[in-house]
């Protein structure tokens, strides 16, 4: 009896306690005071909670009682969590502040040096697509960065130059790792590519400038490509152009892809057709290997690979001013591999580890005339990075980097040989401290250590971005930046030192919807700087000493909205750069970096005829050089440079793309400089030839076709 | 024999209430499910997204709850007047969070191509290049995993419908599929009870898409 009578009291107490109901109530304001509407409160471990309405307010009933953690989340900002005790009445809670979330789309970027070219990211100048659809880059990475700003055409060198400073000024990396010879082996005034293919590139980040502590040995810039992730599907892309053919085949499943490519060139059947201005012996002709695998790791992680392998040939008459005939007989082999491999995993509490190695093997044999070199250069790189997030507000990235470097060039016939080894060592660490989502801070020191210069040194940079105006964002960066020379130089002098830079950077970048508009000022000194006597091609005496500076601004607009189907993008870049270096003991403008340098890109696409339509123009004001039969250092300028390219791409099917594209469509007559006889003739007079362009113009005609037979094109078939 | 027969009931009390879900589960899901229907200003959206996350919190194993708070964060971007990537991203990240409690799941698998294509739709020149074959491929393997699936076969005729608008092609393959998509639907309907919650949207797009087939 008298238990039934507990259970009775039991039974009864306990469904008066569920059904006893608390209603709390209260507000949601954000950090300024203002309603934050959508937030969901809750009590933590039910289904109990609601809602803030457009006033902040919020009102929900629950059975839940005693002391409960009530949870306040909305995605975007940071949750909070407040304890209360439900007692089964009205609970009015005071009005509650939630903080937003610092992340990557609602903080300030910093801008200033830094273009990206990136299908996702907000501070994008480039799309991926642009860098293969721009009508004068014929699908060379370095091509379309060549109508961005900061950087000026050199039309007979075709490597990427910025801001006053030579071609050897640019670090290349992939993924974060050093990439050696990144550019073709070329003979002097035929121009050269970039190695590597812009579709393995998933994203491009170039800076002209101020850039972060985490690379080095680079006076002027950083141009560092990030490869595509795991493929999607299967295919098979089939290439045919007037200048080669090549198959790449890929295999895809849900973890891992592997793509396997090959590529042959040759220039000669072309050059048949198309009267060149050089007397070709063998026109250029190679073929490439390469292979990229992706596989996303069980525990989390990416692991990647890419190897690439390939081999090119030349041989042409170099014509000799003063001297009637061919000239002299250049011919040049290369062979190159390029390997790496790295693995990223994210972790929980913020930290994201980075480990990759790299090596670049290049060898150049070359003779000219009578004379034979062989040349070989190989680099490996190691890389450790770790970035950890210790809130929205505060992050850092650190990281260690071992570099081993060897060289070596052989004079054939007489077995005489020099080469030299370096070891370098880098540690570096940066920090970005977010006062507001306004305004970011970044502080960062990298040190470096080279074993064949006994040398250590340290390099401090900071920047900082404020933003001005909804879409308008204010920049300033200023840093260090110490370069080895290069490497035909050190193996003449091994105790040759690093060049130094300094720059400072100031940017102003407005972004809005479709329109992109971006100007920067900036200061550039350099020091010790390489000197020698002679000339480049038979220096002697090289010491550091030469010094110099580079000044200027550039403007950028880009407009993908005003004008239907229409993108186009204008560059404006001036800048005045003179130093001491090479066999120039004044200060002088170098001969690669004209003042005024101007380009616009247009690409229009036509539904009704299912093609892309595009235009480029570059023109700068000329190239300086030296005539010695004035008095001075590069006493003269060039006529002005101009090209004007035009390409047409005709997309009939999905999976097929026919291109064609010619650059200098006007035929402009573009003179880089001129070349003189080493000795005046009998009335004292310098005879000379102009450096001109290999042909007037350059034309090339594609067919692309993708081939998809994966599971999803035979499902398709099937239904 | 008789502590033996108290174990064995205790036992299979406990497989029943392992395998019998939740009803305090069911019926908040029922609720919102059908507080999902009615959805017309971005407040109501969001509250009901919010209850769903709420469930997700509350019953960590059960994938449902993200899903639908992903699907209407989808819709969302397109219905209301916000950040379209946010809200996408967002999506995103909730289906992610839903693809690691049920793996290989058909539905979820559907939903993050449908947001991807999302993705696709905001910047088609410069993202349909590289995200299409990923948006494709999640089409066909939801499609692999469960061929009952009305929503894969809807989302890759819309999918197609879009490419072959984009190459100027024939809509023969969407046409295809959409109506192949509404004979499941059709299928799907005669399974809907009161008690279902599993999901059953988007039979209306599937009918814009046979819509504009001749």
């Amino acid at each position: 009896m008298k238990i039934r009578l507990i259970l009775f009291l039991y039974f009864f107490l306990s469904q008066t306690f569920v059904f006893a109901q608390s209603i709390l109530s209260g507000a949601v304001l954000d950090e300024k005071s203002k309603p934050l509407p959508g937030v969901n409160v809750y009590i933590k471990g039910s289904f109990d909670g609601g809602s803030s309405d457009s006033n902040g307010a919020f009102r929900f009933e629950t059975s839940e009682s005693g002391k409960q953690m009530l949870i306040f989340s909305m995605l975007g900002f940071e949750s909070q969590e407040l304890e209360v005790e439900l007692s089964g009445s009205e609970l009015k809670l005071p009005s509650l502040q939630l903080r937003e979330e610092f992340n990557e789309l609602n903080t300030v970027t910093i801008s200033a040096g830094a273009m990206e070219a990136s299908d996702e990211k907000k501070s994008v100048i480039l799309r991926p697509l642009d860098i293969v659809t721009t009508p004068s880059a014929n699908g060379d990475i370095i091509g379309a960065f060549q109508t961005l700003p900061g950087t000026s055409t050199v039309g007979n060198d075709g490597r990427l130059f910025v801001r006053g400073g030579d071609a050897s000024e640019v670090g290349i990396y992939i993924d974060g790792l050093k990439v050696a010879n990144s550019y073709g082996t070329t003979a002097a005034n035929v121009p050269t590519r970039n190695r590597f293919n812009p579709n393995l590139f998933k994203g491009t980040f170039f800076s002209t400038g101020g850039y972060s502590a985490e690379y080095g040995q680079a006076l002027s810039s950083a141009l560092a490509m990030n490869t595509k992730d795991v493929a999607a599907r299967s295919q098979g892309d089939l290439s045919v152009l007037s200048v080669g053919a090549g198959y790449s085949h890929t295999l895809a499943s849900d973890k891992q892809s592997i793509s396997l490519s090959g590529n042959i060139l040759d220039l000669a059947p072309y050059q048949s057709l198309v009267k060149q201005n050089f007397e070709w012996e063998r026109a250029p002709h190679g073929w490439d290997l390469e292979l990229a695998a992706q596989s996303k790791l069980k525990k989390g992680g990416l692991l990647k690979v890419l190897a690439r392998t390939e081999a090119g040939a030349m041989e042409l008459w170099q014509a000799m001013p003063g001297i009637d005939g061919k000239g002299v007989l250049v011919n040049l082999k290369n062979s190159y591999s390029y390997a790496q491999t790295n693995w990223r995993k994210a972790y929980e509490q913020g930290w994201t580890l980075f480990a990759g190695a790299s090596y670049s093997h290049n060898r150049d044999q070359v003779s000219y005339d009578s004379v034979a070199v062989d040349r070989r250069n190989d680099l490996s790189h190691f890389k450790f990075t770790a970035v950890k997030d210790f809130s929205g507000r505060l992050s850092a990235k650190s990281g260690a980097e071992l570099f081993a470097h060897s060289y070596s060039e052989k004079l054939v016939r007489s077995e005489l040989s020099r080469s030299f080894d370096d070891r370098e060592s880098y540690l570096f660490t940066e920090w970005d401290w977010y006062l507001s989502r306004k305004f970011v801070l970044r502080g960062g020191l990298r040190g470096g250590y080279s074993s064949l210069a006994e040398k250590s040194w340290l390099d401090p940079r900071a920047s900082l971005a404020y933003q001005v105006s909804e879409n308008g964002t204010l920049s300033l960066a200023a840093g260090s930046f110490h370069q080895l020379p290069v490497d035909n130089f050190r193996v003449l002098n091994p105790n040759l030192q690093n060049s130094q830079a300094k720059h400072l950077i100031l940017n102003y970048l407005l972004q809005a919807e479709g329109i992109t508009f971006r100007a920067e000022t900036f200061y550039k000194s350099y020091e010790d700087l390489v000197l020698f006597e002679g000339n480049p091609q038979s220096p002697s005496l090289l010491q550091n000493g030469g010094e110099g500076y580079a000044k200027g601004f550039d403007v950028f607009f880009r407009d993908r909205k005003s004008l239907k189907n229409t993108d186009y993008w204008i560059t404006y870049s001036f800048v005045d750069s003179k130093r001491s270096y090479h066999q120039y003991v004044t200060q002088v403008q170098p001969d690669f970096a004209p003042k005024h340098n101007f380009s616009v890109v247009v690409k229009h696409f036509v539904s009704s005829l299912k093609s892309q339509i595009g235009a480029s123009f570059s023109f700068n004001d000329g190239y300086a050089y030296t005539n010695p039969n004035l008095s001075g250092e590069m006493n003269s300028k060039t006529q002005a440079y101009q090209n004007l390219s035009l390409s047409w791409s005709y997309l009939p099917k999905p999976n097929l793309i026919i291109h064609g594209a010619v650059t200098n469509v006007l035929g402009a007559d573009n003179i880089f400089g001129y070349t003189y006889t080493a000795r005046p003739d009998e009335v004292g007079h310098y005879a000379s030839l102009p450096i001109q362009q290999s042909a007037p113009r350059f034309i090339v005609l594609g067919v692309f076709l993708t081939l998809s037979k994966d599971k999803n094109a035979n499902m398709l078939n099937n239904l | 024999m008789k502590k033996l027969s108290t174990t064995l009931a205790l036992a299979f009390a406990f497989i029943f209430s392992a395998f019998c879900s939740d009803p305090a589960y069911e019926n908040a899901m029922k609720k919102q499910v059908n507080a999902m229907k009615t959805i017309r200003t971005l407040e109501e959206s969001q509250a009901v997204t919010n209850a769903f996350l709420r469930i997700a919190e509350a019953k960590p194993e059960e994938w449902l709850p993200l899903y639908y708070a992903a699907y209407l964060q989808t819709t969302a971007a397109f219905r209301f007047d916000v950040s379209k990537d946010q809200y996408l991203d967002q999506a995103m990240a909730l289906v992610e969070k839903a693809e690691k409690i049920a793996v290989d799941n058909s539905e979820i698998t559907a939903m993050k191509g449908y947001v991807v294509m999302g993705k696709i739709s905001i910047d088609p020149a410069s993202r349909g290049q590289s995200m299409s074959p990923q948006a494709m491929q999640l089409f066909g393997k939801a499609i692999n995993l469960d061929r009952e699936n009305p929503r894969a076969l809807m989302l890759m005729s819309q999918m197609e419908q879009g490419m072959a608008r984009f190459f100027g092609s024939g809509p023969e393959k969407a046409c295809g599929l959409a109506r192949n998509a509404l004979d499941l639907y059709a299928k799907e309907e005669t399974k809907v009870g009161e008690d279902y919650i599993l999901p059953t949207w988007g039979k209306g797009q599937a009918e814009q898409v046979a819509g504009a087939c001749k």
